[in-house]
Parts: structure tokens; sequence; C-alpha cells
């Protein structure tokens, strides 16, 4: 028996160690100013990209039609298509591994991806921790209504009642900027469709991606405004100090301007949910990385 | 009576700086059956666990055969086979049957045939009474059964001495009966036994020798018809009275 | 009955067998660990030495105080953070796992021997038995017995925990779903109950085999 207690020691110990490294690590991460590489793990460089044979990108998997894993299992969408297309010119094999919104920063700090293309918005916040290359889309709210009374303007919705999901950027924007607008708050994106369905409210305000594709698939609604609010960008990310990466990333999106490339990824993922109309697509689309 | 089967040689065992066992010497010879009476917390039933070496002690030997008894030592697991303990508690296995309980022991420890084993630990219950019994489990049984069975997995060991306990302490007085005449039985056909108790009937019925304890030491020692006659000294005399009801 | 032919559709029935399997694969293997960790981190759990029993008892608290969620996150990158060493996502989700089921198993594991009363001990030993048969023979079975129903409890929770290690890009059963769910979303609206019908009942086909033999043990070892 003395044997087996020294063993099981020596593992509550190292996992005693374990926990307290951990637990150190996040201080120090969370204490990262952004300036230098230090909390990162080592990325690679385009050079050893092309070395290696394989380029490893972060993508979504359940983010339909941005990104995510058809019936045969193949991965398609928005984000992916560009992927597909970054290694084509890397001329390297795509590894596509499938993040989460909540992991998306860790994935590039650790290294444990080169690129970041998961519908991912350019903050502040999120600068001081990753590198985003220049915009490839672009997002601001909409407000989705009935066909029988259709918002066409912001204002229109004064004393109305106006359905948006806790803690999105709808929340905050009518909150702060048309006071005179009830808000009916839900946690859940099926229950705000619900309400909306219900007659609960009179219109429904969320990211315009988001609105424009579910009025697709629900006839009876219309997005009667396309864009509201501050327009955010969304941009492929690299981790911090990457800056062959990054380079060779705005180089890219620059050059695929000339082909008009990301209308074609339109047209290719997007149109089957918002339609070939062309006032979508400029909602949407960003071409050489200005917005 | 000449051959010894225990020797204790001036054992001394302490509880921290309390000496529960000061200095005992005595012997046990084949076929004797050797009755420990006392105050409680005298030391009796320690004696008894140091026999078997439960309990390091501090100071004096123990042998069985010649042989110490060390606590911690390897050769305990030889030893002990030869040492039966039935305690006060209620010990049998409370996941194997009657049968298994009795037979786990010569056939794991011994080595022993199991058929023969079984053929034995029947024979054992049906000398004890509970012959129908032997495919229960404990909770099943009553305290007097148990003690009963767990005598009989002692039994067939074939030890050279068996130590009881306080065996009938924790048991209702309507049971108390079942289990000593199981143990008058064993000393009628020359068991040798240590044998705590405070039944003073019991013990005078059937001790060969009684062994007074108080403080640690042997105070006076003598045959039962002597002994509980005419205690010797005064500390027995006092101790004896506390059993006698008077108005 | 609409939505449910989503199930059959491309390879989605073979997608969600395979994301089972990966459950299955990473909960028994921690399991596996925990058992045997645990039982050992019990029986020092026993120590009657202060420093041994607090350094168990802050081992547990840190374990249990912080959830697996963070955990994952500590070991998938956090670890690659600090030392380099990059860790496979299965990997990890095993570590933490393990960390976490050998804790919980060796508190029951603790719990089971000390509910085993002195003179079970002190019996077997009078009968001659050596230390390891004590424990084979009686020890051992007795706490299984106690043991076994919270054994189960625990496989179970860490069975369904695993879902979250799709957050360090693992694609367990759950999230195969939710892909499916999400692919079809436009098309297929009603989708998602049949897809979640589906994981409900494979979850089903892992857990009902488990305390089937839950039963059949604590029926050979308890009697009773």
């Amino acid at each position: 028996m003395k044997i087996f207690k020294k063993i099981a020691a020596f593992f509550a110990a190292s996992a005693l160690a374990v926990t307290f490294a951990g637990c150190n690590n996040q201080q120090e991460s969370g204490g990262n100013d952004g300036s230098d590489n230090s909390g990162n793990a080592a990325y690679k460089t385009v050079d050893q990209i092309k070395e290696s044979g394989e380029v490893t990108i972060g993508v979504f998997s359940d983010k339909n039609p941005f990104g995510y894993v058809d019936n045969t299992g193949k991965y398609q969408g928005y984000d992916v298509y560009f992927a597909e297309r970054i290694a084509q010119d890397l001329g390297v094999e795509l590894k596509l591994v499938p993040v989460e919104a909540a992991s998306r920063v860790e994935f590039l700090e650790t290294a444990k991806v080169d690129i970041i293309l998961a519908n991912f918005t350019v903050t502040d916040e999120r600068a001081q921790k990753v590198d985003f290359a220049l915009p490839y889309m672009k997002v601001a709210l909409g407000v989705v209504s009935p066909d029988s009374a259709i918002i066409k303007e912001a204002e229109e919705l004064n004393g109305k009642t106006l359905i948006v999901v806790k803690g999105t950027t709808a929340e905050t924007f009518f909150t702060e900027n048309y006071p005179d607008v009830k808000l009916q708050k839900y946690d859940e994106y099926n229950e705000a469709y619900s309400a909306l369905q219900d007659g609960r409210g009179d219109a429904f305000s969320t990211d315009n991606t988001e609105v424009l594709a579910w009025a697709k698939s629900n006839p009876g609604f219309t997005v009667g405004v396309e864009t509201l609010g501050s327009t955010d960008a969304i941009a492929p990310a690299v981790t911090k100090g990457n800056e062959t990466l990054l380079k060779w990333l705005n180089d890219e999106i620059a050059a695929l301007a000339d082909e008009q490339f990301f209308h074609k990824d339109y047209d290719e993922t997007l149109a089957a949910v918002y339609g070939d109309d062309e006032a979508y697509k400029e909602n949407l689309v960003v071409e050489g990385g200005k917005m | 009576m000449s051959e010894h089967i225990i020797d204790i040689n001036g054992l001394v065992k302490h509880f921290g700086d309390n000496a529960v066992i000061d200095g005992i010497s005595l012997s046990v010879s084949k076929g004797e059956v050797v009755v420990l009476i006392g105050p409680s917390g005298c030391g009796k039933s320690t004696l008894l666990r140091c026999l078997n070496g439960l309990e390091p002690i501090q100071g004096g030997t123990v042998t069985l055969h010649g042989e110490p008894v060390i606590h911690g030592d390897k050769s305990l697991y030889r030893i002990r086979q030869k040492i039966g303990m039935v305690f006060q508690s209620y010990d049998l296995f409370p996941h194997l049957t009657v049968l298994k309980n009795i037979t786990l022991s010569p056939i794991k420890v011994q080595k022993r045939d199991k058929a023969e084993v079984e053929a034995k630990a029947r024979e054992l219950l049906e000398r004890v009474g509970l012959s129908d019994k032997a495919d229960s489990y404990p909770s099943e049984l009553s305290g007097g059964q148990k003690q009963r069975v767990a005598i009989c997995r002692s039994l067939i060991m074939n030890p050279e001495i068996m130590l009881l306990d306080e065996i009938t302490a924790a048991l209702d007085p309507e049971m108390v009966h079942e289990v000593l005449n199981v143990v008058l039985d064993l000393a009628k056909n020359g068991t040798t036994m240590m044998i705590v108790t405070h039944e003073m009937a019991f013990a005078e019925a059937v001790a060969d020798r009684i062994i007074f304890m108080d403080g640690g030491v042997i105070v006076e020692e003598g045959k039962p018809s002597e002994f509980f006659k005419n205690p010797k000294t005064e500390r027995a005399q006092r101790f004896l009275k506390t059993f006698t009801y008077t108005k | 009955m609409q939505g449910i032919e989503v199930l059959f559709m491309g390879n989605n029935l073979l997608r969600l067998l395979s994301g089972l399997w990966v459950t299955i694969r990473i909960s028994l293997i921690s399991i596996g660990f925990s058992l045997i960790l645990g039982t050992l981190l019990g029986a020092v759990m026993t120590s009657k030495k202060p420093v041994i029993k607090a350094i168990c008892r802050v081992y547990l608290e840190i374990v249990r105080i912080m959830p697996q969620l963070v955990w994952l996150f500590v070991v998938f990158f956090g670890v690659t953070k600090l030392t380099g060493l990059n860790l496979g996502g299965e990997t990890s989700a095993v570590i933490v796992f393990t960390i976490w089921g050998a804790a919980e198993m060796g508190d029951l594991v603790r719990g089971a021997f000390l509910s085993i009363p002195r003179h079970q001990f002190e019996s077997s030993l009078s009968l001659g038995l050596s230390k390891i048969q004590m424990y084979v023979f009686i020890i051992f079975p007795q706490a299984i017995r106690g043991l076994i129903p919270n054994v189960i409890n625990l496989s179970t929770r860490m069975i369904k925990t695993t879902a979250l290690v799709s957050l360090i890009g693992v694609t367990e059963v759950l999230k195969v779903g939710k892909q499916i769910i999400d692919a079809n979303r436009f098309e297929y609206p009603n989708a998602a109950i049949w897809v979640y019908a589906a994981i409900f009942f494979m979850y089903f086909l892992i857990c009902f085999p488990l305390s089937m033999a839950a039963r059949a043990l604590t029926k050979k070892h308890g009697g009773e």
C-alpha cells in the first residue's frame, strides 16, 4: 500500500501544480497589454506555413451561411470559401478547425490556428489581443417587421414595441438613441422570433445579416431597415505580432478586389439565403478592404 | 496442564502516557480456561488484543508456543491462524453468507480443500444450533446467532487458543444464554480459552482459573470456587460486591 | 414528422454516430483513469496525517470550485501559453475530466472506506488474512457496494459534461447535432427537435447499459 500511496500523492501534487500554474497564467494573459508577444505561443510565419505545407484556419461549424458543415460533412459558407482561396494562393493544404465564438481569441493566442475566419467583428478590445487584417464583410443593425406594417425608418418605431435579444448591439443602440421605443427583451433568438410571429411586438432588430437571412425563409416578413447604427467590420485575424501573415492577408484581400472575389463569394454562398439583390450584396460585402 | 500455549512476560502497554497494562506475567496451559475479570478499563480487553498483535506493546513479551508475537511483523499472519478471536461487536462480514464467512479464511489463508472446509463449517453450525442458517446473510440473524457464527468462524481455523472479548456484552439478555452455552460446551471439550466477561456466574462455571485485574496489573488469581467464595484482596471483594444487589 | 428526414440526409446519421464515438471515447478513457487514480487518491485521503489531508482537501476544493469549462481552457490553452506544449483537444479533454473525475472519485472512495467499521479490519486480521487479502475479500467488496451508485452517477455526469469539449475544437455528438440543425435551419426549421431526440436516444444507449452493469455488480457484491 505504501507505494500506492506514494503514486497517488504524486498525482495529487502534480494536479495541484498544474492548477496553480493555470491560475497564474490566467493572470498573466489578463495583464497582457498586447504590445509584445511574450504571452503568445510561437506563431508560424508565411514562410513556415509554406514550408509545413498546411495552413490551419479556425472557422465556425454551425453558423450557416458563414461557416457550417453541410449534410455530407463538408465545410461550407462565406468564410470557408475565402479560407479555401487563402490555402490555394499560399499553395498549401487547408486544415479547418471548428471554433466557438468564446474561444476564437485563445486559439490565436496559443497559435493553435494560423488564421481565424469566423465572422470575427473588429473591436478595440479584441484588437489588443489579436491582429486584424483588412475587412472582407461588414455588419450593421437591421429591423424586420410583418408585411402588414413594414417599418421602413427607425423613427417609425417611436411609441411602438421593438423586440430585441438581451446583450446584443441592438439593445444598446436603441436604449441610447431611441429612448421612446419600447423594448421587449428575450434571452434567445428563437424566443424573439416566436414573439415576432405571434405579434407580441411590432418589429425585431439585431444584426442585419441575421434578420435578412431569417426574413428570406419566413414569408410575410420583410427587412424594412437594412442598415442602422454604426457599421462594424468583419475581418480575418492572426496571432498578435505575426506581421508576415498579416501583410500577406492584406495584400491578398487588396489583390482579390480586382476580380471582385467577395462578390463571387456572396453569389456562391450567401445568395441562396439573401438573394441576388445588388442592394443586399452591397450591404454585406467589402471588397479590397474598403468599407 | 503442563504444556504452555501462551506465555506473557512483563507485558507493558501504554496509550500515550497512560499505562493500561503495567507489567503482567501469565501463562495459559493447553486445555485451560482462563477468565479475566475486573472493572471497566482495567486493561483486560487490551490484554487480549495484545496477544494476537492487534496492539503494539511497549515492554515485555508475548509468545505462542515459544514463538514471539510481534505487532506489525510478517510472522503474525501465520501466528494469528492459531489464535481464534471473537469480539464484542458483531463483526461478521455483511457481504458474505454465513457459510462464506466461516469458510473464507480456511480456504484463502490455510489453502484447505473447499469441500472439506464446507463440510466442517456445516458440522460446526450444527453444533451451535444454526445448521439452517448457512446461506443466510448476517443481517438476517439475531445478535446471539451472529456471535455463535463468529465462534464457528474462529473454530474452523483449528486454533490453539480462543480469545473471547466480552462476546455477550452487546447482546439482549435473552440471547446471552445461547452464546454462553456454546462456550461452556467448548470448555467441556477441552478448548484452550482466555475469556473476558462480566457474567460472574458464567465465569465461575466455565473457568479453571480466574484472573482479577485492576489498574493494569493482576491483583488476584485463583480457582473460581475459592475466588468467588473468599476473595483474598480488598479490591476483589469490593468488585464482587458490585454484582450483588443489596437493599 | 416534419424535419425528421434531416437525420437521414447525406452522412448525417453516420456523423452523429462518429460524434457519439468521440463522446464515448473521451468519457470512457477519463472514467477509467478516474477510477484508478481516484481509488488511489481515496486511499491517500483516508490518511490520518494532517498535511496529506490538507493537500487532498485543497486539491478537491480547487477542482470543484473551478468550472470544467475553465479547466478545459486552462489545460488546452493555458498549458500551451505557459510551456509551448501543444496538447490536442481530446488529450486536453481527457486530462481535464481525469483531474475532475479522480478528485470526485477520491472523495467517494474516502467516504466508502471511512464508513467501514474498524472491527471489520480487526476481525479480518485476526483470522490470519494478509492486508491484501483483507482489502480484496472484505474491505473492497463492502466499499464497492456503497460506491457503485455514486460512481455511476459521477460517470453519467462526466458523459454529459463532455459536451463542453466543442469549445476546444473537439466535435462530439452534441456539436454534430448543432451543425446538422444549423446547416438545415432555412429548409427544415423544425429539424432541431428530431436531432435532439436522436441525441437523447444515443445518450440513453450509453447510460442505460451502464446502470444495468451497476445493478448487476451491486447484486454480485451486495447479496442483499
